[in-house]
């Protein structure tokens, strides 16, 4: 996979159509939630009162029932913007806010993420957050809710914090970011990071994931000292990658999807391999164990496979990233059928043609499936309907919907996920395709 | 109940309600004694203040609009707004699904909404167009009976002309149109989303009479009254030959348009159905009553004879008091008895409760019931419509201390921490409140729970509550451990001062319109 540098050139659509349910909130969720994900940051809403409890509701209760912690929900200082802000302005509100947050809740780096109320209104938020310099380390992420949504968001943080807060490391060999692995968004971030993180340790690179880890500002602070930062996705955390590489000169690398199981996780290391000039009979040992043992484990559900239910017809509806990790694994590693593979995530037109490629040319199967690019689910219900498959790989959403109206076993793998708890799970990594064979076994196999 | 000085009538030829701080003197800032409550609100003097530092808690949308108008069931929601201010919405399809259909659920509904997706271009130009698109969008896609659309700050501050668009739009569409102001910015109060919403049922749904319907009782239920506290209320009315109409939450359409024809308005939340029982009285007659509300054994049998006398019941509902009490009052006294156990010398456990100023009213005599001795209250708000109700409580329970804040997650734990109740009664909107060494439980299920332990209503709520209050007692671990093995987010000097409205400054908020966008 050839770096997608045009993805993040695409200007940003200017049309926004009316929607139900689309699968995504708005850049005040994304930066919210981003900074949540990174245990040390400190999210300042500068919006209304609603704005952080209802991504509660939103994002983080729909992202695999998790709470928001005690930094997210009703712990997040925020400005409550009413009607005298916005005829006298909030300003003198933020400065207030920002200076009792420092005084009162623990932190590295404070966030202060502006939502719509601001940018309508006119406040200078910016001149506010600058009022600290030299106090505490404090960001302003400009994140109006109609000028971008939640994936706008995370792209948003890391830009806010490239040109705000980090200053130039020297680069240290065989160290990674991640990126475009989007909290929240990707229902299994929490688990997929470190179980990337653990294998690269044993290819002696150090891949530094932000999110999840105590010293999370330091994590921050590390970002321009990679030799190459590596993005999860076709389409996110490119603008995140891409300010890097204007900032600092860090090179990036792109692969397709969130790895799942054993062939994509080798596809990926070799990449990677490659790019940071390793060891190759390092790389070589090390895939042939974690190969080795995964497939030792792939063995124990051959029967349930065999017996029970082998090549069943399937259908997707997840962002690009879930939707090509998952679509690979069971279509090029337990030999199931793609009906049809629905991209909800709205992902730029010039990132499609790779997307498409990924999901075609990229799995060993006769018949290819049916792509769409859909984010409303009203469209997405009727486009499921009379169609062959057995397994619907979905949102909670569809789950109602999978038995009643398609006859077919439902599983959430993608957001939203109201229907079950993630914490550490996640597909990707050699053995996260086991996780997955797992669950979906679990939906039917019986006494064989 | 207040008397009618203190609340202007209800004028449904205006856009909106007005908001809460001018309706009734709502705040949602104070700290100190009930009486210096009700004292401040009887003469004058209790204002906002600004918070210096504030959390979030939800806006008059994006509290409990968002997530409950869209479940009712043959109606669409049109949000006029950013795409964010609808993703609290996103569990819309599966909410009530898991209730089995043998307890009344019906077998297929569908609930939608969508999102007119405000962009930045339609923030320059406005929006009005794409509303009128979205309206027909969803006549066309659901055929639905009512369509509600929901506003946001975004299309408040760029002046959206909603009624307009409805004028233009109506004529075509059959569904009909019902638009509820409810920008976030217009109001400090989450109750004010309340009397904008029923402020759009009573001027565009409710329907002049076309019969009374004597045995019909209108109930507004919130979404802290489960499926079982539905069935219990259901069972006691249907044995006075009396039919429950609820709304809004999992209502339908025609529940709502036949609201006019009812017997009466009961409560289960005062200050919730307070706008909806005033316009249905001054509209169409029909008699109402704020208090009490059907928690715990005296306050039901208060609720069923408010109903009575309104429904030429009176000797038939002491009949059923007689017999319920029968079965329950022993039961209760079980109850009683293992809480005035607990501590050994017979004093009873100290609780720490409530959450919004109607569960304030009808919990602390609930409590007393229990055995249990309230220390404090929170509640989320407090206005002129319960003040004659907090006076009383006052003079029948003595005072206590209370804590009025919207959902202020650093208030509350400073409060937990300082007054260190046995029990205290919680949510995930209360923050890192519950992590502490003593008793601590939810406050109250949500609406699709369908077990029998989540109810609280009614006699067999007001027995299965205890009950559960009781299990609280008997496992400690979570909160204990989480205290222990987790960070605390504030710095230690919060808990060493004694002042939980540390940040709260002496002098009142401006205050700049009556509500009217």
């Amino acid at each position: 996979m050839s770096r997608l540098a045009s993805a993040t050139e695409t200007p940003r659509e200017v049309q926004q159509p009316v929607l139900e349910a689309p699968r995504w909130s708005c850049s005040l969720g994304g930066a919210l939630t981003t900074g949540l994900g990174i245990y040390g940051v400190v999210p300042i809403l500068h919006s209304g009162a609603g704005c952080g409890l209802g991504h509660q509701f939103g994002m983080t209760y729909a992202s695999g029932e998790n709470a928001g912690g005690a930094l997210g929900g009703t712990g997040t200082p925020c400005s409550c913007l009413v009607e005298e802000h916005v005829i006298f302005g909030g300003e003198s509100k933020l400065r207030n806010l920002i200076k009792s947050t420092i005084e009162l809740v623990k932190g590295d780096l404070f966030a202060v993420v502006s939502g719509c109320v601001p940018s309508l209104i006119g406040d200078d938020t910016n001149a506010i957050v600058r009022e600290f310099d030299g106090k505490a380390s404090v960001i302003h992420i400009k994140a109006p809710g109609f000028a971008g949504t939640s994936y706008d968001g995370y792209e948003l943080f890391f830009e806010a914090v490239t040109d705000q807060f980090l200053q130039a490391r020297p680069v240290e060999k065989k160290t990674i970011n991640i990126l475009g692995v989007v909290p929240f968004q990707h229902l299994f971030w929490k688990g997929t990071l470190p179980v990337l993180k653990a294998t690269f340790a044993k290819l002696g690179v150090d891949a530094n994931i932000l999110f999840t880890e105590f010293g999370g500002v330091e994590n921050l602070r590390r970002l321009p000292s990679a030799e190459l930062n590596l993005v999860l996705s076709p389409w996110n955390g490119h603008r995140a990658a891409g300010k890097l590489e204007e900032k600092f000169g860090t090179p990036w690398y792109a692969y397709p999807a969130v790895p799942v199981g054993p062939k994509q996780t080798t596809r990926l290391v070799r990449e990677v391999a490659k790019r940071l000039s390793l060891d190759q009979a390092l790389v070589d040992r090390v895939i042939a164990h974690e190969e080795h043992h995964a497939y030792r484990f792939a063995e124990y559900f051959g029967d349930g496979l065999i017996l029970g239910l082998p090549h069943a017809y399937f259908a997707v509806v997840a962002d690009t990233p879930t939707a090509i990790g998952v679509t690979q694994y069971l279509t090029n590693e337990i030999a199931y059928i793609p009906d049809i593979v629905i991209l909800a995530d709205n992902p730029p037109e010039a990132a499609r043609p790779a997307i498409v490629h990924e999901l075609t040319d990229g799995i060993d199967v006769a018949n290819k499936p049916e792509i769409v690019f859909e984010a409303d689910s009203h469209k997405i219900r009727q486009k499921l309907k009379n169609r062959n498959f057995l397994f619907l790989l979905a949102s909670s959403l569809e789950k109602i919907t999978a038995g009643e109206e398609y006859g077919a076993m439902h599983h959430s793998i993608a957001f939203p996920s109201y229907d079950r708890l993630v914490l550490d799970r996640t597909y990707a990594g050699y053995r996260g395709g086991l996780a997955l064979a797992e669950e979906l076994t679990s939906k039917w196999v019986g006494p064989l | 109940m207040s008397s009618e000085k203190e609340c202007p009538p209800i004028d449904l030829s205006t856009k909106t309600c007005p908001n809460r701080e001018q309706r009734a003197n709502g705040v949602n800032v104070f700290f100190g004694k009930a009486s210096e409550l009700v004292a401040k609100a009887r003469n004058g003097t209790l204002c906002n203040r600004e918070r210096q530092f504030q959390q979030s808690s939800g806006c008059v949308l994006n509290f409990y609009l968002t997530v409950r108008i869209p479940t009712i069931r043959d109606a669409a929601v049109v949000f006029h707004a950013p795409v964010g201010c609808s993703s609290s919405a996103l569990g819309y399809r599966e909410l009530y699904r898991g209730i089995p259909p043998a307890l009344g659920r019906p077998e297929k509904f569908d609930l939608q909404w969508i999102t007119t997706n405000l962009s930045e271009t339609d923030v320059v130009h406005g929006a009005s167009g794409k509303l009128a698109t979205a309206i027909k969008e969803a006549e066309q896609r659901y055929h639905p009976k009512a369509i509600f659309l929901l506003t946001s700050c975004t299309a408040g501050i760029i002046g959206e002309d909603l009624e307009g668009t409805v004028a233009e739009v109506q004529p075509e569409v059959k569904a009909r149109v019902v638009p509820v102001h409810c920008e976030g910015v217009r109001s400090r109060l989450v109750q004010t989303g309340y009397d904008a919403f029923w402020h759009g049922v009573l001027k565009y749904l409710v329907r002049k009479p076309t019969k009374k319907q004597h045995d019909l009782v209108n109930v507004a239920s919130m979404l802290s009254y489960t499926w079982q506290d539905r069935l219990e209320i259901k069972r006691l009315l249907g044995k006075l030959g009396l039919r429950v109409n609820f709304v809004p939450e999992f209502a339908s359409v025609e529940d709502l348009e036949q609201l006019s024809e009812a017997a009466v308005t009961a409560p289960l939340c005062p200050t919730y159905t307070d706008y909806l029982s005033r316009g249905l009285q001054q509209g169409y007659g029909v008699p109402f009553f704020l208090y009490p509300s059907p928690m715990g054994i005296e306050n039901t049998d208060g609720w069923l004879r408010e109903i009575a006398k309104r429904t030429g019941k009176e000797k038939e509902v002491e009949d059923l008091i007689r017999e319920e009490h029968a079965v329950w009052v022993p039961k209760m006294k079980k109850v009683r008895d293992e809480f005035l156990s607990l501590k050994g010398d017979g004093t009873p456990l100290s609780v720490l409760g409530a959450l919004g100023q109607g569960r304030l009213l009808a919990q602390t005599p609930y409590f007393h019931e229990l055995g249990l001795k309230p220390v404090a209250a929170i509640a989320q708000d407090f206005d002129n419509l319960v003040l004659e109700e907090t006076e009383q409580l006052v003079r029948e329970h003595g005072d206590f201390p209370i804590l009025i804040n919207t959902f202020q997650a650093a208030e509350q734990a400073h409060l937990t921490h300082t007054l260190d109740p046995d029990l205290t009664l919680t949510c995930p909107f209360q923050g890192t409140a519950y992590k502490r060494k003593k008793g601590m439980t939810r406050i109250h299920a949500l609406r699709g729970d369908a077990l029998p332990t989540s109810m609280q209503s009614g006699y067999a709520g007001a027995i299965a509550c205890g009950e559960f209050l009781l299990r609280s007692w008997k496992a400690k671990s979570f909160q204990q451990t989480m205290a222990e093995k987790t960070d605390d987010p504030y710095h230690p000097w919060w808990y060493q001062q004694p002042n939980p409205h540390h940040y709260v400054p002496e002098e009142p908020v401006r205050n700049v319109s009556g509500g009217t966008p």
